[in-house]
């Protein structure tokens, strides 16, 4: 791993203490008696979703800020408790809604860990398309809404009209613009359609202008910069001792990417590189969102070249005792229908054990922890969130800031409240 | 050989589905954490999972799997071989999941069991990032970490009673009621 | 000399499904109204009809986008499904300058005290959505953390059903609810009772 050393920004690390995750109004300016507390409450239209957060103001200077999260709790892990496994896959895609694919994958590889299955290539290589895909979205996403908050509002347009192209290749692929439940246990729920590879390949194409528009409006844009560098500075080791991944972690100088670092599908298939920026403020991690699209769509060429040679082989694995066997068996062979029978009712069961399985997802590390007693329900799931984790960070952030920086920041943390409350 | 033999406080060291899962004391949770932190370079902490296993292997896990009690013929589901779970040794798990930033990353998993009642000392002095997880520990499932500079609840209502996680805790919700009958 | 069928909602410009079938029994909305004296009730001076036709055609709503249904709403203010043709591009951050409140994603019980604030803040007349599954009814979560249904604590107008519901969905009911403000079938507030 190569940390690229932090510019002398400052002396030491930022994290507050006592409590990292609060910062405190000095005591001295407690006496002056010029703090204004104001509260960013869970209805705002710059706080990505329901976060509330409460700010002491002295001035224009934030000297305290307390992040208050759980407007959206929504009790995903219990609830998943009393599901069977086929039946918990489409939960996954709705606690982070914008990169949903990634959710449905992290759970659906954290059961194929348990059961030891080897999923078959197409499978694998479709699903990494996907996810990729699904970054894209989400960085689109992330984009339209951040330079919407920042001020840039024309960039939400462009960004959402290229969203929406994508999501015709979604609704493709799966049947559904969004929370397309389309991973299942075991590979994929049903065969690549035909006319999708086209489809994406025209997409591939249309890309890199966007790309580039994008990036002239915004790049060297003297308001933009202004607004983003040296904004929200969040060094290395805080980084590291933060628990941040991702693109926080990235636009801090380290170079950590669990697609090449730890490769799960096809990454090591897989030529990308991976962006990192020293300097860690909001305007290096826009170049890390920005740099990361560009090799997603690298990455989404190269699995189609794979995957057009794929056509005829099996996209699910063979084993009926997880996976439905094919719907015109089941007027022929009774061990079939039987099969599907057990399947539909009680589910398949997966041998006791637990695993934490993570992956890359477009936030930073999203882990998934399944805890199994060989029934047909899981024990325990449970959802790293790497938004949980992003929000630990604001304070840290917003050390020095003003209050207009404070929405830029949050915005760059790239927080997803579905993510946080679960 | 496991690589973790000098690890202070280590209980057990299990193995399974391509994780290493070290079991350790409670009481010494801060010292074995600044071992690994220090010394095995586990500089990151991904997440801290409590997990509550009361009920565990109570019910039959109906078909292949057999209840702890045995074979009943005249019981639909439970005939079957294969293994039943092992008892856990006390009702509360709670998992810390390390990782060393690296080439060839590591991650290992630390375990500590708790009864209820019981307490653990708290990691943010030694993973700054564990002061939401822990709170998050506290509120869903009632493990109360010592040493916490901020112990409220985090995801539920301030003034909520109970921890939704645990086992006794009800699902909750409304029965649904389907418009055929009346 | 033909005895004229009573007028039902239909006639007066609402084109739901539902309400389209003639033959069929009255439906709820026209049973919340009163069958019988649907026209008196419903009767719009010229005054009240081009009341109406403004406020259809330029009803703000309040950015309140909770969960996933909120980035389907976003998706409707871009250039695809224009949301600005009918007038409701300008989502206005204070409840005070909102006429419409559409409420898309799950509602956790932390979460009903800021919504019945924002809702009590909104000037009259004001109007509820209730986007997706899990605003309408709880969704897939019957659990302890989430709001059967936000109609349990604000009087909702229009549900519509998906979890996301596409685009076009939200937009058939945001033109239900402009057929129906035109027709001069009154808010929600004050043909529901509830904790108003």
């Amino acid at each position: 791993m190569a940390v690229i050393a932090p510019r002398r920004i400052y002396e030491g690390s930022r994290i507050p203490s006592p409590v990292p995750t609060i910062l405190h109004v000095p005591p001295e300016l407690h006496e002056t008696g010029d703090i204004l507390q104001v509260n960013f409450g869970p209805n705002h239209p710059s706080t990505h979703g329901v976060l509330r957060l409460v700010v002491d103001l002295h001035g224009e200077k934030v000297v305290g800020i307390r992040a208050v999260v759980g407007y959206l709790h929504t009790g995903f892990e219990k609830t998943m408790e009393h599901k069977t496994w086929w039946k918990c896959v489409p939960y996954g895609p709705r606690i982070d809604y914008v990169a949903f694919q990634n959710n449905e994958l992290v759970f659906v590889l954290a059961v194929e860990q348990l059961l030891e299955l080897e999923v078959p290539d197409k499978a694998s290589w479709m699903r990494t398309l996907l996810c990729e895909l699904n970054r894209i979205h989400s960085h689109l996403i992330w984009l339209g809404t951040s330079a919407l908050e920042i001020g840039a509002i024309s960039i939400f347009w462009y960004a959402f009209q290229q969203r929406e192209t994508l999501l015709d290749l979604f609704e493709l692929a799966a049947g559904a613009r969004m929370h397309t439940r389309y991973f299942q246990v075991g590979g994929l729920a049903e065969d690549i359609p035909v006319g999708f590879y086209s489809e994406c390949r025209r997409y591939i194409e249309n890309f890199p202008q966007s790309m580039a528009d994008y990036e002239s409006m915004l790049s060297r844009n003297e308001i933009w910069l202004e607004r983003t560098v040296g904004i929200g500075l969040l060094s290395a080791e805080d980084a590291i001792a933060l628990g941040q991944s991702g693109p926080v972690l990235r636009g801090s100088g380290v170079d950590w990417d669990l697609r090449r670092n730890q490769p799960y599908l096809t990454y090591g298939d897989v030529d990308f590189r991976v962006p990192v920026y020293p300097n860690g403020d909001v305007y290096d991690r826009y170049r890390v969102h920005m740099d990361e699209m560009r090799e997603s769509i690298r990455i989404v060429e190269q699995c189609l070249d794979r995957l057009e040679h794929m056509e005829g082989e099996p996209w699910i694995v063979d084993d009926r005792k997880i996976v439905l066997p094919p719907r015109h068996e089941l007027h022929t062979s009774m061990e079939s229908l039987i099969h599907h029978f057990k399947l539909v009712t009680e589910g398949f069961r997966v041998p006791e054990g637990e695993v934490y399985t993570t992956i890359e997802s477009p936030r930073g590390e999203l882990g998934c922890y399944v805890a199994s007693d060989g029934g047909s329900r899981p024990w325990r799931v449970k959802f790293r969130a790497p938004s949980f984790v992003a929000l630990e960070a604001t304070a840290t952030c917003m050390t020095d800031a003003l209050i207009a920086d404070m929405v830029a920041i949050v915005g760059s943390l790239d927080g997803v409240m579905g993510e946080v409350d679960r | 050989m496991s690589p973790y033999e000098g690890v202070p406080g280590l209980v057990e060291t299990k193995l399974g589905f391509g994780e290493t899962t070290l079991v350790v004391d409670p009481a010494r949770i801060v010292e074995t954490c600044t071992h690994l932190r220090d010394v095995e370079g586990f500089n990151f902490l991904s997440d801290i999972t409590p997990v509550d296993y009361l009920g565990w292997g109570e019910e039959g896990v109906s078909g292949h799997y057999g209840t702890r009690t045995g074979r009943d013929i005249n019981r639909p589901m439970t005939q079957g071989y294969g293994v039943t779970p092992e008892a856990k040794p006390k009702r509360f798990a709670v998992n810390y999941h390390l990782l060393r930033l690296g080439a060839g990353p590591v991650r290992v998993r630390v375990q500590v069991w708790l009864d209820d009642g019981e307490t653990v000392e708290s990691v943010v002095p030694i993973w700054p990032t564990a002061d939401w997880h822990e709170r998050e520990a506290w509120d869903m499932m009632g493990i109360r970490i010592d040493g916490h500079p901020n112990l409220v609840r985090i995801l539920m209502d301030e003034d909520w009673e109970g921890h939704p996680l645990r086992k006794d805790y009800p699902i909750g919700g409304e029965p649904v009621r389907f418009s055929g009958e009346e | 000399m033909a005895v004229s069928r009573p007028k039902r909602l239909a006639d007066f410009g609402l084109n739901t499904e539902r309400i389209q079938m003639r033959d069929k029994d009255p439906s709820v909305f026209e049973r919340e109204l009163g069958v019988e004296d649907l026209e008196e009730k419903l009767m719009l001076t010229t005054l009240d009809k081009a009341v109406a036709w403004s406020q259809s055609r330029s009803m703000w709503p309040d950015t309140f986008g909770l969960a996933c249904c909120a980035i389907e709403m976003m998706s409707i203010v871009s250039s695809r499904y224009d949301i600005a043709r009918f007038g409701m591009e300008a989502f206005r951050s204070s409840p005070r300058q909102a006429d419409l409140l559409i409420v898309s994603g799950r509602v956790s019980h932390k979460m009903t005290g800021p919504i019945r604030q924002i809702y009590d803040q909104m000037l009259e007349p004001k109007w509820v959505i209730a986007m997706g599954a899990c605003a309408s009814s709880g969704g897939m979560f019957n659990n302890y953390a989430i709001l059967q249904g936000v109609d349990k604590i604000l009087a909702v107008d229009i549900h519509v059903p998906g979890c996301p519901p596409r685009p076009e969905a939200l937009m058939e009911g945001i033109i239900r609810l402009h057929e129906k403000v035109q027709a001069g079938v009154p808010p929600a507030y004050e043909i529901r009772g509830v904790a108003s």
